[in-house]
């Protein structure tokens, strides 16, 4: 009985953990790279989760509908960088006014559009045996840690990677380095927007997919953000495996996700209030702590 | 972090009371690392209640570091910072302020917004009642010489009354010691002869003791009684002028930086 | 800039009105702020108590709009959360109001909801900037308060959520909120529909004045200058996390109280205030209107939500779009906002036809001058 409450402790903590990575990925490349904070993110999933859903309706089988929602939320970011965000650089606080304007204008157009409800899919591979939940859990789980696995890769070890580094650390020099700081903002942007598609469409068939479907992934994504500080992947994963852990901690001992939900909340406030520059700030100042005293 | 040490070597320069003493600045082993780099490292040193001391050194010698340190706005990894005989290591800038230092910054760092009067009431505000303040204000614009630039954004002034301003600023705030990072970079040979009679005036008829970082030697030699040299962190040379010039060590550290 | 002798009193005011931290300050300017005021007071006159009753809820906006304007445009704090403030405002004024159900309890209900919402300002404030967190990050935390409070007052729709006599109600809301009104005990004055729409517009003009003679006082140049160059500024010897604190706290304070003129006008409150449109709504208002203008962004907000409200009437859905494309244009072409850029348009307007008339006027004005 005991190794069953852990495997469906362990599942529930996958669960939450995967929800919050996928949820602030796109958010935490854009915000990390460009200093960018888009308040449309959710819209973007949003875009991806219609786009998917209505390419299945339309008879696409299911990995094939999904990877529309990724491509079609990607060009709708490229075109948005290029029309409006691209002037935006440099002036944080109005890229987050802005974006926030982009964000209902897109609820109200899908509303009208599309009314308030789309066609659903089914959840796919079955429900697992032994622990409590759908097979498909799992594969968010792994697609999860596999996305931050993939953007790790991405930005360390190719050449785009190193080039999208230099831009974000010093767009000056890299521009006098031959770097064409444009394309980079404007690829990275595009990778931010196919990373919130891609949730959008992975959580098609899990959500009901409403205009307002995007805001329920804003409070975990910019939660996890700000506790992750700036250094984008390492602190999107210590994040959400921690946030994730205080909530599936509390749901688990009280049977209640809402107060699961308020757990995470106030162990995020207190991570602020101890560390205001996010966890890997934090860890910053402890190794250069741990250099001052060799 | 900022807590002084007890234990810490004793130089002769240090006195522990401060009473009855002139002194009106003094550190003790005074270090900052920022990670592995230690910009500065256990520097002692001592300013005398009205004099003008010159900072000098190569690129990166901890220089503005220091003066941060001073200020308050860089917290000290160790030692420890006297003020007027009391410690105010550890203390917020704005309460070492109100102590009497005050600090002008390396970039001119005026309220670009602002015209000139409303400058000048930033500091002003904080020292003289409304009443004195509009005689105040005039008396200062007389001084640095914008009177005729009262209504003028800021922004607007030429980079000599720039610095003027700027040390106006620093002035109406009745300092008893102020720092100065770097005041005549970028001005012409007659703004900086400017600045330099200003200075020694502001010794000489305030009694305001004054730190200035300078690279520019021949503004060093026209102002200084004395002069710091610092290399790597730590005071490498103290003396006055004459002697530092003489120096063919000082010269080296110079020449090694430049070439 | 030598000031008229002939009437002192006439000056003093002024000059605790006025300052270069406020736009307007001519007799044309009050002149004309008189005649707007007096319209709004005529507009129950005109055109009856429907109109007062939208236009209480217009102008508890545009107290909401002037709170975000004070903190943004003047402190460069930029909250997304105000309605927040404005929200606990409205459930502290109904909770009290409908557990003590005499004349004093709308008074306590007043003052309760002030207290409650300027103590959670405060203590927000006093978490974020003492604690470090400066810039974006303030803007986010101060959003995700307003979501958590979207999703916690949504789940209290059971039985249980109930202070006393005032059931929560979940999303959909809590009903029966008195009127304001002031009194103790049994004896007092509840607020009709016209009474109510005064006391909001009086609300609105005494925190516009209190505002500008706050802007303008010893610590109104210390908001600015914390504004324009935080280190700076600490370098004067301003405790500058104080101000922030401070202004951080007051703005919340005036949320706290739009939030009752429009909750008791309402006598129902859901937690859509919450909400992300919500929320959404003062940073459009002072984006557009114009940040560093009080006016401009009370303008703004009276202009965009009457627009909003024809457009609902009319049936049509489009208004959230006509707000957003709206912010995003303004955002793109005037950065600083429609009063202010009109105000520099005039200015500049001004200042080059006296340059032209009477070069070199000021003396020792040189060239660069003239030609800025």
């Amino acid at each position: 009985m005991a190794g069953v409450g852990l495997l469906n402790f362990g599942f529930e903590f996958l669960e939450i953990f995967a929800f919050i990575v996928l949820a602030t990925v796109g958010l935490a490349v854009i915000f990390g790279m460009m200093g960018i904070i888009n308040l449309a993110h959710g819209e973007f999933i949003l875009v991806g989760a219609y786009a998917t859903t209505f390419a299945f309706a339309a008879g696409l089988p299911l990995p094939l509908a999904m990877l529309t929602g990724v491509v079609l939320t990607a060009v709708f970011g490229l075109v948005l960088e290029r029309l409006i965000i691209r002037h935006l650089y440099g002036r944080l606080l109005d890229s987050m006014v802005v974006t926030w304007g982009i964000s209902l204008v897109m609820i109200q157009l899908v509303r009208i559009a599309f009314g308030n409800a789309a066609p659903g899919i089914g959840i796919p591979f079955g429900e697992l045996p032994v622990v409590d939940g759908p097979a498909y859990y799992l594969v968010l789980g792994v697609l999860a840690v596999g996305v931050l696995g993939g953007l790790y890769a991405l930005f360390m070890w190719t050449d785009f990677g190193v080039r999208a580094r230099a831009t974000m650390q010093d767009a000056e020099t890299a521009r006098s380095m031959g770097i064409d700081t444009d394309r980079m903002y404007m690829s990275t942007f595009a990778i931010g927007s196919a990373l919130a598609g891609f949730t959008g469409a992975l959580y098609a068939p899990v959500m009901t997919i409403t205009p307002q479907y995007g805001t329920g992934f804003l409070v975990e994504a910019f939660v996890a953000v700000v506790v992750g500080g700036s250094s984008v992947i390492v602190g999107t994963l210590l994040a959400s495996g921690f946030l994730g852990s205080v909530n599936a901690v509390f749901t688990n001992v009280t049977e209640s996700t809402f107060i699961g939900l308020v757990a995470m909340l106030l162990a995020a406030i207190v991570t602020i209030r101890l560390m205001p520059d996010g966890i890997t700030g934090f860890l910053e100042t402890v190794r250069q702590r741990w250099g001052e005293n060799r | 972090m900022g807590v002084s040490d007890p234990t810490v070597k004793t130089t002769p320069a240090v006195d522990e009371t401060g009473e009855g003493s002139s002194r009106v600045l003094q550190t003790r082993g005074l270090t900052k690392h920022f990670g592995g780099l230690t910009a500065t490292d256990e520097v002692d040193f001592a300013l005398e209640e009205g004099e003008l001391r010159c900072l000098i050194g190569p690129n990166g010698a901890g220089k503005s570091t220091f003066l941060n340190l001073l200020t308050g706005q860089l917290e000290a990894s160790s030692g420890s910072i006297y003020y007027d005989g009391r410690e105010i290591t550890g203390t917020s800038p704005h309460e070492r302020v109100d102590r009497g230092i005050t600090m002008k910054f390396q970039v001119p760092s005026i309220y670009d917004e602002f015209t000139v009067a409303q400058n000048l009431r930033i500091p002003l505000q904080q020292v003289v009642d409304g009443d004195e303040y509009g005689s105040r204000t005039r008396e200062i614009l007389e001084r640095f010489d914008l009177l005729s630039e009262r209504e003028t954004t800021a922004s607007d002034l030429s980079h000599g009354q720039q610095q003027r301003l700027e040390i106006g600023m620093a002035m109406a705030m009745e300092p008893n010691l102020m720092l100065l990072d770097e005041p005549v970079a970028g001005l012409s040979v007659e703004e900086t002869a400017d600045i330099a009679e200003l200075l020694e005036e502001i010794v000489a008829d305030d009694g305001v003791a004054l730190i200035v970082i300078e690279h520019d030697i021949d503004f060093v030699e026209s102002i200084a009684d004395r002069v710091t040299v610092l290399d790597q962190g730590s005071i490498f040379r103290e003396g006055s002028i004459e002697e530092i010039r003489a120096d063919p060590e000082v010269k080296r550290i110079y020449l090694g930086d430049d070439h | 800039m030598s000031h008229g002798t002939s009437d002192e009193l006439q000056a003093r005011v002024t000059g605790l009105l006025g300052g270069p931290n406020v736009m307007g300050n001519s007799p044309a300017f009050w002149a004309g702020l008189a005649v707007a005021v007096a319209l709004l007071a005529a507009l129950p006159v005109l055109f009856g108590y429907y109109a007062a009753e939208i236009g209480s809820v217009f102008l508890a906006y545009a107290l909401l709009a002037m709170s975000l304007a004070f903190i943004w445009g003047y402190c460069g704090i930029l909250s997304f959360g105000q309605v927040a403030f404005f929200g606990i405002g409205g459930y502290a004024f109904g909770i009290v109001a409908i557990n003590v159900s005499t004349m004093g309890g709308l008074t306590l209900g007043l003052v309760t909801a002030l207290v409650v919402s300027t103590l959670f300002a405060a203590m927000l404030g006093y978490f974020m900037f003492y604690g470090g967190v400066r810039d974006v990050y303030v803007t986010i935390l101060t959003l995700v308060v307003a979501l958590v409070l979207h999703t916690f007052m949504g789940q209290t729709a059971g039985g249980e959520w109930a202070v006393g006599d005032a059931r929560l109600g979940g999303f959909n809301g809590m009903n029966g909120v008195p009127d304001l009104g002031i009194g103790v005990g049994l004896i007092g004055y509840e607020f009709g529909i016209a009474a109510h729409y005064y006391v909001t517009l009086g609300a609105v003009v005494a925190t516009y004045l209190g505002l500008r003679v706050l802007l303008n006082s010893r610590f109104g140049y210390a908001i600015v200058a914390t504004r324009e160059d935080e280190t700076r500024t600490e370098m004067f010897g301003y405790d500058t996390t104080f101000i922030k604190f401070a202004v951080f706290t007051i703005g919340g304070a005036i949320a706290g109280l739009s939030g009752v003129l429009f909750t008791t006008q309402n006598n129902y409150i859901d937690p859509s205030v919450f909400g992300i449109t919500a929320a959404a709504l003062p940073v459009v208002w002072a984006s557009v209107g114009g940040r560093t203008s009080l006016l401009g962004t009370v303008g703004a907000a009276l202009a965009i939500q009457f627009l909003d409200y024809r457009l609902a009437i009319s049936g049509s859905e489009w208004a959230l779009v006509v707000i957003g494309s709206l912010l995003v244009f303004v955002v793109l072409v005037i950065p600083e906002g429609i009063a202010p850029g009109l105000h520099d348009l005039v200015v500049s307007r001004r200042s080059r036809s006296t340059s032209a008339e009477s070069p070199g006027s000021d003396g020792g004005a040189n060239a660069e001058e003239v030609s800025d």
